[in-house]
């Protein structure tokens, strides 16, 4: 506040109120925040505050239930069978696409860092991936694991990688994870890619040069300059996709929804499963619940790599 | 004033009522009271009223114990209404046609617009229960199997008018009744029944020494081995998780060979039988023989492999055979169809089964429940029958003798597999248990470990573990 408007309010003079709080800068701040709190409040705090109550509640579709304590958590944990196959299947299925993503993302964009023709037509090009409606690519993907019409099967058994008539990728359990997990590093890829690049363009060329005249290799160049100045832009790319990839429901629910017989239910279409089609939406949130302390550790850790110094 | 809903419907019209009506086209101003039906009805609604607590003590009542709402007058649609109606992408394109064209002519009559959504029947679930949750949407939705059931808060008590149907068409079919009434009440309009049946290929079976359609399910496994041998297109099916076509399979092999996944009091978990184990069996050595299971095949997967001579038979509606014959003509002339064999217990099957129920939240229920009572109309319903060529059947007694039946002989499987319809959960009279097992492919699931890796013993205890923990389920 000036020196002329606190002579001014010292004389007596009173101010209207709006008046004073626009002029204060504390004031301020809360009064241009409450347009995005009430946004983040509606579509974030409140559904996350909603599915913690239902959670807790007897509630189906249609009828708001009544509140039953852990009574949907204990019915999980201990009778729920299938659960448990959707709970390790979860960390089965982020556990390995997250490190193909990481590393096929980076090799991306340590390719795309490089000048060569078409350049900005290829790093396009692949983040069609990431574009395309997820539903719509994972539809294409399962025409092309189709046991009876596969492309994929085709190409395979022209090439003579297998005999014919190839594998029956979602007639088995862990061909129908495979199928799962490859669809999902396919779709992720580019998102790593693109963010990694978009890093790699902000470290200083003159760091490389400096390495190349004391000698430093490719190898070295890559382990002492390229990931320590990348970290941060590691750690966020990591954390969103891991929170993405542990909640992910349309590749899971158009591939396989669970076929066969349960062995690719994730967390989340086991959630809907009992939620929608079973109309136990209180059992179904407390199903996709499990998850927030999981990844609440998981964000916890990341926050404090990025926090540490280098 | 309350009465037992089919006492009071099959009674206030009457047989003279009915011969008076049958093969009229629906018009709610006809089905308005009359002075003389009024005193016939207020006659029957007195002698109903006194008979209701000597059939209750004799432990009577017919529809049981719920509230149903029945005044015996036809709704009347308004003028100016909008009505949106919410189902399926019918497999028979030309039925949705004319489906349409009716839901349209409705329109023009009375002045209402009629819109009607079609969306996948795999995504209508998911459609209806978001509708449900946010107590908003069409004025009226496709129930498939036990929905009434699971959403019956959110659906209107049509009572009324399913009883006027059946004074004009006469029963319902025992599994759209189960389906449709829940404690008592009908929560949804008896719509329509998809008939499942096997759909094979008489040139390729003749090839392989098979003469006829197998009639029990040991000569199936002889049939399919058979065509194994002589190295023809196998006899296949799905065991994943196909809201149709696996259903419709692997419950009646249960069944027929006299298991079942609960009592009758819908509460007592009885799958793990020796029944069940002899079922299990009967498939696993059926597979070893020669028939194929996909775990991966959902409901389009089974009619693709046939119209792409991939596979030799395979049970399904009756769109493999009606799109053979109509739109591609490849295999019609060599195409046939086939009851679902018996097994040592008897025959059953399993059919599709929709029905349609006007929810709780449209302003304009009246005009929702006459456009029901306008499709289901017996001239209409006839014209819906014949394009749909058979593919659907009537859920009343007066479309058991639809002419579709006989105009094409080839059809008479599917028409004979109705009367021995069961639904998921049988002998348990539908809830939302047996909806909730259904939903999860529990039997289906069951069968399908039990065959890919021979573990009889872990598929049934899985099974059974649960079946427990749906009808355990804190609530």
């Amino acid at each position: 506040m000036s020196t002329a408007t606190r002579r001014v309010s010292g004389a007596g003079v009173s101010r209207p109120l709006h008046l004073r709080l626009i002029e204060r800068e504390a004031p301020m701040g809360y009064i241009l925040l409450l347009p995005t709190l009430l946004v983040l409040g509606t579509f974030l705090a409140w559904p996350f505050l909603f599915g913690l109550w239902l959670s807790v509640t007897s509630a189906e579709l249609s009828d708001p239930g009544h509140f039953i304590g852990f009574g949907n958590y204990n019915f999980e944990f201990k009778i729920d069978h299938p659960f448990w196959t959707s709970f390790w299947n979860t960390f089965l299925y982020t556990g390995v696409t997250t490190v193909f993503k990481f590393t096929l993302g980076l090799s991306m964009a340590l390719l795309l860092n490089q000048i060569f023709p078409l350049q900005r037509f290829v790093r396009a090009a692949l983040l069609l991936p990431w574009i395309i409606p997820t539903v719509l690519s994972t539809l294409a993907w399962k025409w092309m694991f189709d046991p009876t019409f596969s492309v994929v099967n085709w190409v395979a058994v022209h090439l003579h990688l297998v005999a014919a008539p190839g594998p029956n990728w979602f007639g088995g359990t862990s061909t129908a994870m495979a199928a799962l997990m490859i669809v999902n590093t396919w779709r992720g890829m580019p998102f790593y890619g693109i963010a990694f690049l978009a890093g790699l363009q902000t470290i200083p060329l003159d760091l490389y040069e400096a390495a190349r005249v004391d000698g430093a290799n490719r190898w070295q160049q890559f382990l002492h300059i390229t990931l320590p100045l990348l970290r941060p832009v590691l750690l966020v790319v990591l954390l969103l996709s891991t929170i993405l990839t542990f909640a992910d429901f349309q590749v899971p629910f158009v591939l396989t929804n669970g076929a066969p017989y349960n062995s690719t239910h994730v967390l989340a279409t086991w959630a809907y499963q009992w939620g929608v089609p079973g109309g136990a939406i209180g059992l179904g949130a407390s199903v996709s619940l499990v998850l927030f302390p999981v990844l609440s550790i998981i964000i916890a850790g990341v926050l404090v790599l990025l926090r540490r110094p280098e | 004033m309350r009465l037992p809903l089919a006492e009071f419907g099959d009674s206030l019209f009457g047989e003279e009522k009915m011969a008076d009506l049958e093969d009229k086209p629906y018009d709610p101003e006809r089905e308005a009271w009359t002075r003389r039906r009024f005193l016939k009805a207020a006659g029957l609604v007195a002698a109903g009223a006194a008979a209701v607590p000597i059939l209750e003590a004799c432990g009577g009542g017919g529809g049981g114990g719920g509230g149903a709402l029945t005044t015996g007058k036809a709704p009347v649609p308004r003028q100016g209404a909008s009505i949106r109606l919410l189902q399926w992408v019918h497999f028979v394109p030309a039925a949705d046609t004319e489906f349409i064209r009716q839901c349209t002519e409705f329109g023009t009559k009375y002045g209402v617009t009629v819109a009607v959504e079609r969306i996948t029947a795999d995504q209508l679930i998911a459609k209806t229960a978001a509708d449900v949750e946010s107590n908003s949407g069409p004025d009226i939705i496709q129930m498939q199997y036990g929905w009434p059931h699971l959403y019956d808060a959110a659906c209107v008590d049509v009572s009324n008018e399913v009883g006027i149907l059946k004074s004009k068409l006469g029963a319902v079919a025992s599994v759209n009744d189960a389906f449709c009434k829940v404690n008592g009440v009908y929560k949804a309009i008896p719509y329509t029944i998809v008939p499942n049946a096997f759909t094979y290929r008489t040139d390729l079976l003749s090839q392989a020494g098979v003469t006829s359609w197998p009639k029990t399910w040991t000569e199936f496994a002889a049939a399919a081995a058979k065509m194994k041998a002589a190295n023809l297109q196998p006899f296949a099916q799905t065991d994943g998780h196909a809201y149709g076509d696996s259903l419709t399979m692997w419950n009646p092999v249960l069944w027929s060979h006299g298991a079942t996944e609960v009592k009758a009091d819908g509460k007592t978990v009885t799958i793990n039988s020796k029944e069940t184990r002899a079922a299990i069996a009967w498939a696993q050595n059926a597979v070893k023989g020669g028939f194929v299971v996909h775990p991966e095949w959902l409901d389009p997967d089974n009619n693709q492999a046939y119209h792409a001579n991939r596979i030799s038979a395979t049970l399904n509606g009756a769109s493999i055979y009606i799109r053979e014959k109509v739109e591609f003509h490849h295999y019609d002339s060599v195409s046939d169809n086939g009851v679902v064999p018996a097994g040592p217990k008897g025959l059953y099957t399993m059919n599709l089964i929709f029905n349609h129920a006007v929810m709780k939240w449209s302003p304009e229920k009246e005009t929702a429940k006459a456009l029901i009572m306008y499709l289901m109309d017996k001239t209409n319903y006839l014209k819906y029958t014949d394009i749909a060529g058979g593919y659907n059947a009537g859920p009343f007694a007066a479309f058991d003798n639809d002419p579709v039946w006989t105009k094409d002989p080839k059809m008479k499987a599917f028409h004979d597999v109705v009367a021995t319809g069961k639904w998921p959960g049988w002998p348990a009279t539908p809830s939302k248990q047996t909806a909730q097992s259904q939903q999860q492919y529990i039997v289906a699931d069951m069968f399908a470990k039990a065959i890919a890796n021979g573990d009889t013993e872990s598929a049934v205890k899985e099974a059974e573990s649960r079946l427990q923990a749906i009808f355990s389920r804190p609530g």
